[in-house]
């Protein structure tokens, strides 16, 4: 683990919070009144087994859900329950299994994602007057500034899926940037990647820190949330269990017990389901 | 990685493992097809008119008169000839190949006809002491070129320079368009108008398809079209006034009669549809099956507002406004039927819109509030003027008489030119990629921050708003406006139009609409044969070539810098395929090693 890398940023103002936010589908509560705040220049990660209600949470903040109790606030504005709005409101996600545009090209990706941060409607894209033109080029001019921070510059005219793996995992990541947002939740960011892919994802999300976005991070992966997080939640059974800096998280016996305090059967049965998760997400 | 690709072009055809035979079979079939050329090809003379003629050795009886598609095969296999023995010609194995399908198609189509029309094999090969070989040869020679051309090895298409000074880049452009329209025109009259004095005209047209596809292929395996089209993209401007110009020269070359100015403009109405229906399907991903009741509609309005004498309104008013009104009831329309796209998707969108399209159809039929005239239709509607000259007149500019219909024909084709540039520029601007995206990933789309929902309810409007002043021109031309024009065959074929033409391109759905609404026409002569001999074109274009004729990503992928090395479809998919089978490994693998018991 490169510990020198994990610079612990001074808790700045709330950005995101969860105000105990519940979510019942027919008889079965997928969380049950979970409550987080996501400070200012802050990596949040959120971890847990399988079925703990990570990916139930993630679509309550992202808009995909409308929590049956509870609340999300974005800068003290309560957020709707739909995805487009809470995305211009200024929460950009990544997706666990990626979902590019696979025949557009990396540089059309990231415009797309400049899409509502542009104002022109159907009379001006008819025109091409002066205005469009110029408003046109800044978009292109900053998709290429985020081409080049995710390290994608030379891939630009290439369609999105002839990218290499890790790639489009970074591409996504430029497309979420593209639409300027406050916080980045990036669901799963290094699933399937090597360790050099998964150190360099790392590398990036700090860079994203360092430019004033956000990250909420859902993993895995332990070892990586705990490099990489300034405060990590633990979720189980819809629950939050441990909410706290990786290393009281690391040492808290309640999360020693959610992971590995089960008789040995049971957690091998659960390895197994894992393993088998992740080769159909492969597939 | 490259080793699989390698592994799988190695093992993709029998005759690629045999590049020694390359130059004997291609000779031999070069051969064959000048053979083939010179030989008769029908043993007896057809009862209704002398085609194919009853070929003997013409061509040393009059060395330039050897005509028609046999004159096609004897270029090709004099071609061929060239091409096989010159081995410094650039995309050879391309070039042999195309030269091979075309002769095959050529011979092919002839030979089915004369065997058809003469009652079987025996009229192409021997009967009453006459020997027609000529068709059997044909074929046999396209074959032996194909296989030659795979033997030696299928290459990459050349990549020519396209950064030439300009007087070059345009000098080029002004003849490379000026072909397409020699090409364009001859095409479209090859076989000459059909009827009863010229029973033959489909199959010469369909066999002189043949010859133009295989010329195309031959000149993309050189990489001249490619070459044109980034030179047109470099030069776009001029590209497209001389585009325009072409176009309207066209009744100065042999399509100069008021039958091909009618043809051509169904074609430009049709292309019009399905530059529309592109936004909707081919842009925005939302399938459409009732489309050409908007087309209806629009043709419905200029019908009630323009003077007809069947019409309940009794206003006339001026075709720019009514091809306005056309246009804006049709958009709302198009509105309408799109909004339930904010909650039904796919394939129930698909039965959503057609039933759109019986509605319109059936209430068309029953005169709902008079306004469509029912059986009856609405028919007299007058023909546009303009200082006093009817569309329908011809016109004489000094010397030059230009047919009938003339002034239809330019108006579709301003019309046409006005649809591309509204087709090109929303689809590169902020709403363009939108529809893209929807199409790609609705879901990824609206998390982006894109509304879905009003987007595709303003592609449905778009498409529908260029339908309507498609329909208000084909009023006026055809003077009526009747429900049984706009049945469910016109919306599935102006469908198939845009996915054989070539989603989300304008060449696409301007060429679809045109082989579809003139193929029919120019098919006459197969009467009952022609809607499956349709139906196969389309299977077969969609299994070899399902990207459609004109594609739009891939070959403009190929020209960005990544893969400049011009890496054809067939091989980008090789490399995908080889992709995914080491992804598949390696998951496979990660899984074994995570669970190692």
């Amino acid at each position: 683990m490169t510990a020198e890398l994990v610079e612990p940023v001074g808790v700045g103002y709330p950005v995101l919070e969860a105000r105990g936010v519940t979510m019942i589908f027919g008889g079965l509560t997928a969380l049950n009144d979970v409550s987080l705040t996501l400070h200012h220049g802050q990596i949040f990660g959120l971890i847990g087994p399988n079925g703990a209600g990570k990916t139930t949470f993630f679509n309550c903040l992202t808009g995909l859900y409308t929590p049956t109790r509870g609340e999300v606030v974005l800068h003290g504005v309560p957020l709707t329950g739909d995805p487009a709005a809470v995305t211009i409101a200024g929460i950009a996600r990544t997706f666990q299994n990626i979902r590019l545009f696979p025949n557009m090209t990396v540089l059309e990706n990231v415009l797309v994602g400049r899409h509502c941060r542009m104002r022109q409607g159907p009379i001006a894209s008819l025109l091409h007057g002066p205005v469009f033109r110029r408003v046109e080029r800044e978009a292109r001019e900053r998709s290429r500034e985020l081409l080049a921070f995710v390290g994608l510059s030379k891939m630009e005219g290439e369609v999105a899926r002839n990218l290499p793996y890790g790639d489009q995992r970074r591409l996504e990541i430029a497309r979420a940037l593209a639409t300027d947002p406050k916080v980045l939740l990036l669901d799963e960011p290094t699933a399937g990647m090597n360790p050099q892919e998964t150190d360099a994802t790392r590398h990036l999300i700090f860079q994203i820190r360092d430019t004033g976005v956000a990250a909420v991070v859902i993993e895995h992966d332990t070892k990586f949330i705990f490099g990489l997080c300034d405060q990590v939640a633990v979720l189980v059974q819809g629950e939050l269990l441990v909410e706290g800096t990786p290393e009281t998280v690391r040492d808290d016996p309640r999360v020693i017990e959610a992971y590995l305090g089960k008789p040995r059967e049971e957690v091998e049965a659960e390895v197994r389901a894992a393993a088998a998760e992740h080769g159909r997400e492969d597939g | 990685m490259s080793n699989a690709v390698q592994a799988i072009r190695r093992g993709a055809g029998f005759t690629s493992t045999r590049p020694r035979l390359a130059v004997p079979l291609s000779a031999l079939g070069a051969v064959l097809l000048i053979a083939g050329s010179l030989l008769p090809w029908a043993t007896f003379i057809l009862n209704d008119a002398p085609y194919p003629e009853k070929a003997t050795l013409q061509f040393f009886d009059a060395p330039f008169e050897v005509g028609g598609y046999r004159a096609h095969l004897l270029w090709f296999g004099v071609a061929a000839l060239v091409v096989t023995f010159v081995t410094r010609i650039p995309g050879r194995g391309r070039v042999l190949r195309a030269l091979g399908w075309g002769g095959l198609a050529v011979a092919l189509i002839t030979t089915f006809f004369i065997a058809q029309r003469g009652g079987g094999l025996g009229a192409v090969t021997a009967a009453d002491g006459a020997t027609a070989l000529g068709g059997i040869v044909g074929i046999a020679g396209g074959l032996l070129l194909i296989l030659g051309a795979t033997a030696a090895g299928i290459g990459e298409i050349p990549q020519w320079r396209t950064d030439l000074p300009r007087p070059l880049a345009w000098l080029v452009l002004a003849v490379a368009f000026a072909g397409v329209l020699y090409l364009v025109s001859l095409t479209l009259t090859a076989g000459g108008t059909g009827g009863a004095s010229n029973p033959h005209a489909g199959p010469v047209f369909v066999a002189f398809l043949g010859m133009a596809g295989g010329l195309l292929g031959a000149l993309h395996g050189l990489g001249v079209t490619r070459w044109v089209s980034a030179l047109s993209e470099g030069h776009r401007a001029f590209s497209i006034v001389v585009l325009v110009l072409c176009a309207l020269a066209l009744p100065l070359t042999k399509a100069d009669s008021e039958y091909w100015m009618t043809v051509s403009v169904t074609i430009g109405v049709y292309a019009v549809t399905a530059i529309g229906l592109n936004i909707v399907v081919g842009l925005a991903g939302l399938l459409d099956l009732g489309y050409v009741a908007f087309m209806g509609i629009g043709a419905f309005v200029a019908a009630n507002l323009s003077g007809a004498t069947a019409s309940k309104l009794g206003v006339t008013l001026p075709f720019p406004i009514v091809a306005v009104i056309a246009a804006v009831i049709a958009g709302v329309f198009g509105a309408v039927v799109g909004s339930p796209t904010l909650r039904v998707r796919g394939d129930y969108l698909a039965i959503v819109t057609l039933a759109f399209g019986e509605i319109f159809r059936k209430s068309a039929q029953n005169n709902i509030g008079g306004l469509t005239g029912g059986a009856n239709a609405i028919p007299g509607i007058p023909q546009l003027e303009i200082g006093g000259t009817a569309f329908s007149d011809s016109i004489t500019v000094g010397s030059v008489e230009l047919p009938a219909g003339v002034l239809y024909y330019f108006l579709i084709v301003l019309v046409v030119a006005a649809v591309m540039a509204i087709f090109a520029n929303l689809k590169s601007s902020r709403i363009g990629r939108a529809w893209i995206a929807i199409r790609e990933d609705e879901d990824a789309a609206r998390a982006m921050g894109i509304k879905t929902g009003k987007i595709k309810i303003l592609a449905f409007l778009v498409g529908a708003t260029l339908a309507g002043v498609a329909g208000a021109i084909f009023a006026h031309k055809f003077s009526q406006a009747s429900y049984d024009q706009f049945t469910f065959i016109e919306s599935v074929t102006l469908l198939a139009a845009v996915i054989l033409g070539g989603m989300g391109t304008i060449p696409g759905a301007v060429l679809g609409a045109s082989l579809l609404f003139v193929l029919p026409e120019r098919l006459r002569e197969f009467a009952d044969y022609r809607l499956m001999i349709f139906g196969l074109a389309l299977v077969f274009i969609m299994r070899f070539r399902p990207q459609g004729l004109v594609p739009d990503r891939v070959r403009r992928a190929e020209f960005a810098g990544e893969t400049a090395e011009g890496k054809s479809i067939e091989e980008l998919e090789e490399e995908l395929v080889a992709e995914h089978e080491l992804a598949e490994e390696a998951a496979v693998g990660a899984t074994a090693k995570e669970n190692p018991s």
